[in-house]
C-alpha cells in the first residue's frame, strides 16, 4: 500500500535554543496596581503615561475574556512576569551587545540581514530593545527609527502622545487593555512627507525568559506621498510553561502613501500570541499586510485596516500553518469608512497533525463608503483527519453602492491537479510537493527574497508515496 | 420569555452583532387551525410534542421551549413506505390580524417514499401579529422529502419559522423557502445529514422591504459519509430592510467523501438597506470539499448598461432584475398550480412597482 503524502512539521530547531536567564531585573509574577506602578517606575514614564497604564489596568479588570475563539484557559496571568529587563543597555552597534544576546540574534540571522538588505534594525530581547540602528542614508532622508521609550522623551514626544493607543484603545478588548497597562519596548518609525524608503526596516522580537510576557508597542507614522516597508519577526525558545505575547501595532498611513507591513511569526508552541495590529489609511493611501503565522500554541491575530480617506485601499495576504498542539485563529478586519475605497484579502491555511486553523474575518462597508469594493478569498488545506480547519468570514454592508465578493474553499490536495501535472511529465511525488508549496506561495511572492526563502524553509515538504 | 434565536454554531466577534437574533417578551400561544389537503399515500395524525423524536432545530433551544410550553397538537404527515405521493400535502396557515399562534408540524418520509409538502403562510397585506411554526422532519433510507415554504405575511407580522430534521442513508431533503412578504422574519434550519450518501438541497429566495427584517440561520450538519449539501440563497433588499444570513456547513469527522456548497447573491436596491452575510465552513475531516461564495451589492454595470441601451430606465431594470432573482427560485417549484399562484402574486407586485 502506498504511503500517505507527508508534509513535515515546521522546522523549529533554529529557534529553539535558549540561554540561561541573566536578567538585570524580573518583576514578580501576576498583575496588580503595584506591579504596574513598578513597571512605570522602571520605565521612567512621563506622568500621562503612568496614568494611562493605571487606567488601562482598571479597564482590563472589567473586560471579560473572549469566549468566541480558541481556549486560553492555560494562560494564568498570576504566573506571567510582565516585565523582564535584560542585563544590558540598548546599543547601536552589535559589538556592544552582550555576547549571548548577540549570539542569539546572529543565529537568527539579524545582523547579517541588516548588512545585506535592511535600512535599519531594532532587536528586542524580552521586555527591552537591546539594539537599534538605522543606516545613514535613511537618517539623511529624515527617517526616524528608534525605540519608543527614547522617542517618548525626545522631540517626537507630543506626536507619540497624540497617537499612542488612539487606534487601538485599551477598551478595544481585554488584551489591548493589558497591553496599555504593562507595555514595554517596541519601535517608533516616522517617515517624512515625500520620502520613499526603498529598503525595508526590520524589528525582531525575541522572548527568552521563561513564563514571561512580551508587550512591545510599534508605532509607525508615514506622512503623505511616502513609502515604507517594515518587516517584523518574532520567535522564542520552547518552555513547558505558558508565555504570552500581547504586542500592539499602530500604523498611520498618510495621503497617497503606501506602507507594507510584513510579519513572519514563529513563536514557540507554548506561546499565547494575543497581538493587535491596526492601520488607519488616509486619502489615496494603501496598507499592505503580508503575514505568515507558523508558531504559537494559541494565536488571536487579525490585522485591521481602517480605510478613512477617499480612495484608500488595503491588501491582506496571509498564510497560516497549524501543526500539532497549535490552535491558530487568524485573519483580518477591514472597515471601509470613505468613498471609493477598496480591499483585497487573500489567505491560505494548512492544518496537519491535529492542528487547528481558523480563518476569521470581517469586512464592514459603512454608509459613507460609496463606490467601495471588497474581495475576499480564503483557501484551506486539510492534510489529515486529526486536524481542523474553519472559515468564519463576516460581511456587513450598509450601502447599496458597494460591491462585495467572497469565496472560500476547504479541501485536500486535488487529485485532478495531481493528474494534470503528472500528464505533463512530473512524477507524482513532485506534483504533490509542487501543489503544496504553491498553495502557500501567495505570501512567499510578496516577501523580499531572503524572507521568502526563510518561509519556504519553515514549510519544508517531504513527499513520500502516492496517497493524498 | 426573552429568546435567543438563530445562534451561529461557531460564534465570532460580538461587535459585529451577527452571532444571533433575539426577541423579548414572547409568551406561549395557542395553535392556529391549519387547513390541509392530504393526498393518497400520506397519512395524517396528531401527536404531542413529547412523542416527537429529539431533534435540534436551526432556531435553537429557546424556540423549542416556546413551542413545548405552548403545548400545540402536532400535525403529523407520514408518507407510505415505498410510495410516491401523487400530489403535495398542502398546509395553509392563514393568519388573521392581531392574532398570536404557535404551531408544530411533523413530517416523515418513510423508507423509499417521496412526499412533497407545501406550507403556505399568509395573511392580509397590512396584518399585524405573531406566529411561530416549528417543523420537524425525518427522511428514512432512500426517501425524498420536498418541503416548499411560501411566506406572504403582513408587514406587521413577526414570524418564527423553525425547521430541524435528520436524513438517513441515501435519503434526500429538498427545501424551497420563499420569503415574499412579512414584517420581522426569523428562519432557522438544521439538517442532519447522518446517513450514507444523504443529501440536502436548499433554495432560498427572499425580498425584504419597508422596515422589514430577515434573520436566517442555515445549518447543514454532515456526519454521514458521501453526503452532499447545496445551499443557494438569492435575495433583494429595498427601502430600509435589514437581513442577516448565517450559513454553516459542518463537515464532521467521519463524513469522508462529502461535499458542501453554499452561496448567496444579494441585490441591494436602496441606499438605506443593510446586509449581513456570514457563510461558515467548519471542517474536521480531510477527504471532503467545502465551498462558499457570496456577492453583495448593486446590479453589475454591464448588465445595467445593456438593458438601458435597450430602452429601459434604471428603475425598471432594477425592478425587473429583482423580480427575476426571486422568480428563479419560484421556478424550482415542481407543482404547476402552486408555481403559477406564486408567479401571479409576484407579477402583481412587479406591476405595482413599475406602474405605481
Amino acid at each position: 500500500m502506498a504511503e500517505k503524502t507527508y508534509v513535515e512539521d515546521i522546522d523549529r530547531s533554529m529557534y529553539d535554543f535558549r540561554y540561561e536567564e541573566k536578567d538585570a531585573y524580573r518583576i514578580e509574577e501576576g498583575l496588580d496596581p503595584a506591579i504596574v506602578e513598578q513597571i512605570s517606575k522602571e520605565k521612567n514614564d512621563p506622568r500621562w503615561m503612568h496614568d494611562f497604564r493605571m487606567k488601562s489596568l482598571e479597564i482590563y479588570n472589567h473586560i471579560q475574556m473572549p469566549d468566541w475563539g480558541p481556549s486560553i484557559e492555560g494562560l494564568d496571568m498570576a504566573h506571567i512576569a510582565t516585565y523582564v529587563r535584560p542585563n544590558t543597555k540598548m546599543a547601536n552597534d552589535w559589538d556592544s551587545v552582550p555576547e549571548e544576546i548577540k549570539d542569539t540574534f546572529e543565529r537568527l540571522g539579524i545582523p547579517q540581514a541588516e548588512r545585506k538588505s535592511l535600512a535599519g534594525v531594532g532587536a528586542q530581547y524580552d521586555s527591552e530593545l537591546v539594539y537599534h540602528n538605522v543606516q545613514d542614508f535613511a537618517e539623511k532622508l529624515g527617517v526616524v527609527y528608534s525605540d519608543i521609550e527614547s522617542a517618548l522623551r525626545g522631540p517626537y514626544a507630543d506626536m507619540i502622545r497624540d497617537h499612542f493607543m488612539k487606534l487601538v484603545p485599551p477598551t478595544d478588548h481585554k488584551f489591548a487593555a493589558l497591553h496599555g497597562a504593562v507595555w514595554s519596548g517596541g519601535s517608533f518609525v516616522y517617515v517624512p512627507e515625500g520620502v520613499h524608503l526603498e529598503i525595508p526596516l526590520q524589528s525582531y522580537f525575541r522572548l527568552n525568559a521563561k513564563g514571561a510576557g512580551q508587550f512591545e508597542h510599534t508605532l509607525i507614522i508615514v506622512e503623505d506621498n511616502a513609502y515604507l516597508h517594515f518587516i517584523e519577526g518574532c520567535s522564542a525558545p520552547k518552555y513547558n510553561v505558558a508565555n504570552l505575547h500581547a504586542g500592539c501595532v499602530e500604523l498611520f498611513v498618510g495621503k497617497n502613501s503606501t506602507l507594507r507591513y510584513s510579519t513572519i511569526e514563529n513563536w514557540s508552541k507554548n506561546m499565547y500570541n494575543l497581538n493587535t495590529k491596526r492601520a488607519l489609511v488616509k486619502e489615496g493611501g494603501k496598507i499592505e499586510w503580508v503575514s505568515g503565522s507558523f508558531g504559537s500554541h494559541v494565536s488571536y491575530l487579525y490585522p485591521m485596516s481602517v480605510l478613512a480617506g477617499r480612495g484608500a485601499s488595503s491588501e491582506f495576504t496571509g498564510v497560516t500553518f497549524a501543526g500539532k498542539g497549535q490552535n491558530l485563529d487568524t485573519g483580518c478586519k477591514v472597515v471601509h469608512n470613505a468613498p471609493d475605497t477598496t480591499s483585497v484579502v487573500n489567505t491560505r491555511s494548512i492544518s496537519k497533525s491535529g492542528g487547528i486553523s481558523t480563518f476569521r474575518s470581517a469586512v464592514v462597508i459603512n454608509p459613507q463608503a460609496k463606490n467601495s469594493k471588497s474581495s475576499t478569498s480564503c483557501q484551506s488545506l486539510m492534510l489529515d483527519s486529526e486536524s481542523r480547519s474553519d472559515t468564519i468570514p463576516a460581511m456587513d454592508v450598509k450601502t447599496q453602492q458597494a460591491d462585495v465578493g467572497h469565496e472560500a474553499k476547504i479541501g485536500r490536495i486535488s487529485d485532478d491537479a495531481v493528474f494534470y501535472l503528472m500528464s505533463r511529465g512530473l512524477p507524482e511525488d513532485d506534483a504533490r510537493a509542487l501543489i503544496v508549496s504553491g498553495f502557500a506561495d501567495n505570501v512567499g511572492k510578496e516577501l523580499p527574497l531572503e524572507y521568502a526563502v526563510e518561509m519556504n524553509n519553515l514549510i519544508r515538504l517531504e513527499m513520500k508515496g502516492t496517497n493524498g | 420569555m426573552n429568546m435567543t434565536l438563530n445562534r451561529l454554531p461557531s460564534i465570532t466577534w460580538y461587535w459585529l452583532k451577527m452571532n444571533n437574533g433575539s426577541l423579548e417578551g414572547v409568551d406561549p400561544a395557542e395553535g392556529l387551525a391549519i387547513k390541509d389537503q392530504v393526498p393518497a399515500n400520506v397519512s395524517k395524525s396528531t401527536l404531542s410534542m413529547a412523542e416527537l423524536p429529539d431533534q435540534p432545530t436551526g432556531m435553537g433551544k429557546d424556540m423549542t421551549t416556546l413551542v413545548t410550553e405552548s403545548k400545540p397538537q402536532v400535525q403529523a404527515y407520514i408518507s407510505d413506505r415505498d410510495k410516491e405521493a401523487s400530489d403535495p400535502v398542502l398546509l395553509n396557515f392563514d393568519y388573521e390580524t392581531g392574532k398570536r399562534a404557535v404551531n408544530a408540524v411533523y413530517l416523515k418520509a418513510q423508507r423509499g417514499s417521496t412526499m412533497t409538502v407545501v406550507e403556505d403562510f399568509s395573511s392580509a397585506k397590512d396584518a399585524e401579529g405573531f406566529s411561530a411554526v416549528q417543523t420537524r422532519y425525518e427522511v428514512e433510507k432512500g426517501a425524498t422529502l420536498k418541503l416548499v415554504q411560501i411566506q406572504r405575511l403582513g408587514s406587521g407580522y413577526t414570524f418564527l419559522n423553525d425547521i430541524g430534521g435528520r436524513v438517513d442513508d441515501q435519503g434526500r431533503i429538498e427545501m424551497i423557502h420563499l420569503v415574499l412578504d412579512g414584517g420581522h422574519t426569523y428562519l432557522g434550519v438544521q439538517s442532519d445529514l447522518a446517513g450514507y450518501a444523504s443529501s440536502l438541497k436548499a433554495d432560498i429566495g427572499y425580498r425584504v422591504k419597508g422596515d422589514g427584517t430577515l434573520d436566517i440561520n442555515y445549518f447543514a450538519n454532515h456526519t454521514g459519509k458521501k453526503t452532499t449539501c447545496d445551499i443557494d440563497a438569492k435575495g433583494v433588499l429595498r427601502d430600509n430592510a435589514k437581513k442577516v444570513f448565517r450559513g454553516t456547513i459542518d463537515l464532521k469527522k467521519g463524513s469522508s467523501g462529502s461535499v458542501g456548497n453554499e452561496k448567496e447573491d444579494v441585490l441591494m436596491m436602496d441606499d438605506t438597506v443593510r446586509n449581513q452575510t456570514l457563510p461558515v465552513i467548519l471542517c474536521t475531516e480531510e477527504d471532503v470539499v467545502g465551498n462558499h461564495g457570496a456577492t453583495i451589492g448593486r446590479l453589475d454595470e454591464s448588465t445595467l448598461f445593456y438593458l438601458e441601451s435597450r430602452g429601459m430606465d434604471k428603475e425598471s431594470v432594477y425592478e425587473m432584475m429583482a423580480d427575476a432573482r426571486v422568480a428563479s427560485v419560484v421556478h424550482l417549484i415542481d407543482n404547476q398550480a402552486i408555481r403559477e399562484n406564486v408567479e401571479n402574486y409576484l407579477a402583481q407586485n412587479l406591476d405595482k412597482n413599475l406602474n405605481g
